[in-house]
């Protein structure tokens, strides 16, 4: 479980262009359930998604880990924690071009120190389950979005994360790609991961699986309440 | 999980980015083999003949003194050599006789010289290697000279000089006293220098001093200052190492600015990705710790065994057109690879560890992003 | 199943490892050949003494290139220090220091 207690984020701080993202924010993840924040672009969803992933620091308040304390840790510990625990899905994708789709999802294991062998049949098996295997050697440049997309999500999953974090996963995709994306998700949460998401998109928000929409306004809650 | 794993699976990747890049890293690579190669070409060149030079010369004479007319070396009386002998801890004094030989149908300049020791009979020659394949001589053939009479007189070459040795004798030409003064119409009085010997090897400079008073119209050269002449002449600071070095600096210097002027936005783009799937800052770097060391070490590698090659079997042959110069005969030689490892060490470290500092700095500010940059885009 | 090349890594390794083969084979060829110049050091070493040499031949153009210990004050700065060189020999080889003037005891 993530618990935010409490907290702000607020950018230049002290400078002339200070703008507050986040503002006193308190807010539990629930494990194995589907979370949305719902809102406008500029609302501080992303923001929100960053705290939650450990990727950045609130400037006031804390945030728990599964009940530890991580707001203050060192970022060799936080970087530690993150990739073991997140799976991050972006919403340009931002896979490294010029390197191949199989080494794309392997990428975030290597600090790691796994032995090679292990990890691409790792990432093989993944790819097999987004039913990319095929697309293993090719070059990531020549995907189509949907591929594109599957492709970070392998990459999301390589560390065997409990949570998976997207940030508007689809922007970038039609309805059918949409569906399809939201298919995955539901494996997903078969498979027993935590995951938010930050949208504002219709066919994302009412969807049956997700279990819990949080609405987000001007950096603050707005409504937070359980799936009709 | 191990330490070596992780740093072969960062080094997979580093490899794999600079194959994207292939066409301007492969020309990054072969450039900067080339300026391994010409620096440790002239390093591998210059410390050979040093040591050569250092080894072979130890046994020239312990003292010259030469006779200086209005600041040009002239003919010296051989009376001076009484005078000299009668120096405390003076062993012997002889005078030597040599001097330079255009020949006009050849175009190369020889150096004549009557042997201290053994010269050879009356009417024949021995000379160098490095002449003899020039001239075309061959024992028992006659070589012509031009005397200051303006006659040509003839000698019969007696035998060719090993061309092992060439490196102290490939222009020589060494015969009898008596031809030498005819030839060049040195009468009995005078000679080109004197050679000194001396019995104590401590006392040369102070015996060089009572020579300096005792005839003040000469001057005196050691051994020892023959033997650093050669060190001077070939040390980094000479003129060849200088040049190159200088060369190899700036383009170093260049390139480094180009470097240190700030990374693309694509490349800081990947690295804010990479932080962002969870590589720690130590990770970037490492990884760009690899990609100087992948870059630079395979230069240093391919420079350094080329330039072996280059010097050692083929008798430093892209040099040729530099030493050469203007000089007809020239001299070739297989230089003995006496190799100084400090300074191969040396240069292990100005090109590997320059570099791969010159491609870490610039990327640590990239690398101490926030790994939610690639987020808020 | 796709075909995977060996690993990039492996390959550098591998090449960095040749290399480091090939120049200690070529500097155990040198320490050979060192070893083996004994006769040829000796022979060079035996002209110098019986024909009362002074320096290597390196130049024949310029007779302060041919023989730098035994160079004229004046020769090898014809005009004055550092004057641009007349022969390219010349530009390659400083003056000894026993013949520039600020060295001079």
């Amino acid at each position: 479980m993530i618990d935010l207690q409490d907290i702000q984020k607020t950018f230049n701080k002290g400078r002339p262009n200070e703008y507050v993202a986040v503002r006193r924010v308190s807010l539990k993840v629930e494990p194995q359930l589907v979370t949305v924040l719902k809102g406008p672009s500029g609302s501080g969803k992303t923001t929100l998604l960053s705290l939650l992933g450990c990727m950045t620091r609130p400037t006031s308040g804390r945030i728990f880990l599964d009940g530890r304390e991580i707001t203050s840790l060192p970022e060799r510990f936080l970087t530690e924690i993150r990739r073991r625990t997140y799976g991050f899905i972006f919403q340009q994708f931002n896979l490294v071009k010029g390197i191949t789709v199989l080494e794309n999802v392997m990428l975030p294991a290597y600090p790691t120190g796994e032995r090679r062998a292990v990890l691409r049949d790792r990432a093989m098996e993944l790819l097999e389950l987004f039913s990319m295997a095929h697309k293993a050697p090719s070059k990531v440049e020549w995907l189509s979005g949907g591929e594109s997309q599957r492709v970070a999500i392998a990459r999301a999953l390589i560390n065997d994360p409990g949570y998976v974090i997207a940030d508007e996963p689809t922007a970038h995709l039609d309805t059918a790609l949409s569906r399809e994306f939201m298919e995955i998700v539901a494996t997903l949460k078969g498979r027993g991961k935590t995951i938010v998401m930050a949208s504002h998109d219709p066919i994302v928000c009412s969807e049956g699986l997700v279990d819990r929409i949080v609405e987000v306004r001007d950096g603050s809650l707005v409504s937070d309440g359980p799936h009709r | 999980m191990s330490a070596v794993e992780r740093h072969r699976n960062i080094l997979d990747f580093t490899l794999a980015s600079l194959m994207r890049r292939k066409g301007k890293n492969s020309a990054l690579i072969v450039v900067y083999t080339l300026v391994v190669f010409v620096l440790a070409s002239a390093l591998f060149f210059t410390q050979a003949i040093r040591r050569e030079a250092g080894l072979v010369l130890t046994d020239a004479p312990e003292l010259v003194v030469q006779r200086l007319v209005a600041g040009r070396h002239d003919l010296i009386p051989t009376a001076y050599l009484e005078k000299i002998r009668d120096i405390r801890g003076v062993t012997g004094a002889r005078s030597r006789l040599w001097g330079y030989y255009y020949d006009a149908t050849v175009g190369a300049n020889y150096t004549l010289e009557v042997p201290l020791e053994a010269p050879p009979p009356e009417g024949s020659v021995i000379v160098g290697e490095g002449l003899a394949r020039t001239s075309g001589a061959a024992v028992d053939s006659l070589m012509p000279f031009r005397t200051t009479r303006g006659e040509i007189t003839t000698f019969a070459v007696s035998k060719i000089l090993p061309s092992d040795s060439s490196l102290v004798s490939a222009d020589l030409v060494l015969l009898s006293e008596k031809d030498f003064r005819e030839m060049f119409g040195v009468d009995r009085a005078h000679a080109t220098d004197l050679a000194v010997t001396v019995r104590n090897k401590k006392e040369i400079p102070v015996i060089a001093r009572k020579i300096a008073e005792a005839l003040p119209d000469t001057r005196t050269i050691s051994r020892d200052e023959i033997l650093r002449t050669y060190d001077a002449v070939f040390s980094w600071r000479g003129g060849i190492m200088l040049a190159l070095l200088a060369g190899a600096v700036l383009a170093f210097v260049i390139f480094a600015w180009d470097r240190a002027a700030g990374l693309s936005a694509e490349e800081r783009k990947e690295i804010g990705i990479l932080k962002a799937i969870g590589w720690e800052t130590s990770d970037v770097l490492l990884m760009k710790f690899w990609e100087g060391v992948a870059v630079s070490l395979t230069a240093f590698l391919l420079g350094i065994v080329a330039a072996y090659v280059h010097v050692f079997f083929a008798s430093a042959g892209l040099f040729e057109p530099v030493l050469k110069g203007w000089s007809v005969l020239y001299p070739r030689f297989r230089l003995v690879p006496f190799i100084d490892f400090p300074q191969v060490a040396a240069l292990f470290f100005l090109t590997v560890v320059p570099y791969t500092v010159a491609t870490v700095i610039p990327s640590w500010r990239a690398a101490t992003v926030d790994p939610d940059a690639v987020m808020r885009g | 199943m796709t075909p995977f090349l060996p690993r990039r890594s492996t390959l550098y390794l591998t090449f960095v490892a040749l290399s480091l083969l090939v120049l200690a084979g070529l500097f155990m060829n040198g320490a050979r050949r060192v070893a083996a110049s004994g006769p040829r050091l000796a022979e060079e070493r035996r002209q110098v003494r019986a024909y009362g040499l002074t320096d290597l031949v390196l130049f024949t153009d310029a007779r302060y290139t041919r023989h730098p210990s035994m160079a004229d004050r004046n020769a090898p700065f014809q005009d004055y220090p550092q004057a641009l060189e007349h022969f390219p020999s010349g530009s390659l080889m400083p003056p000894p220091p026993h013949v520039r003037f600020h060295e001079r005891r």
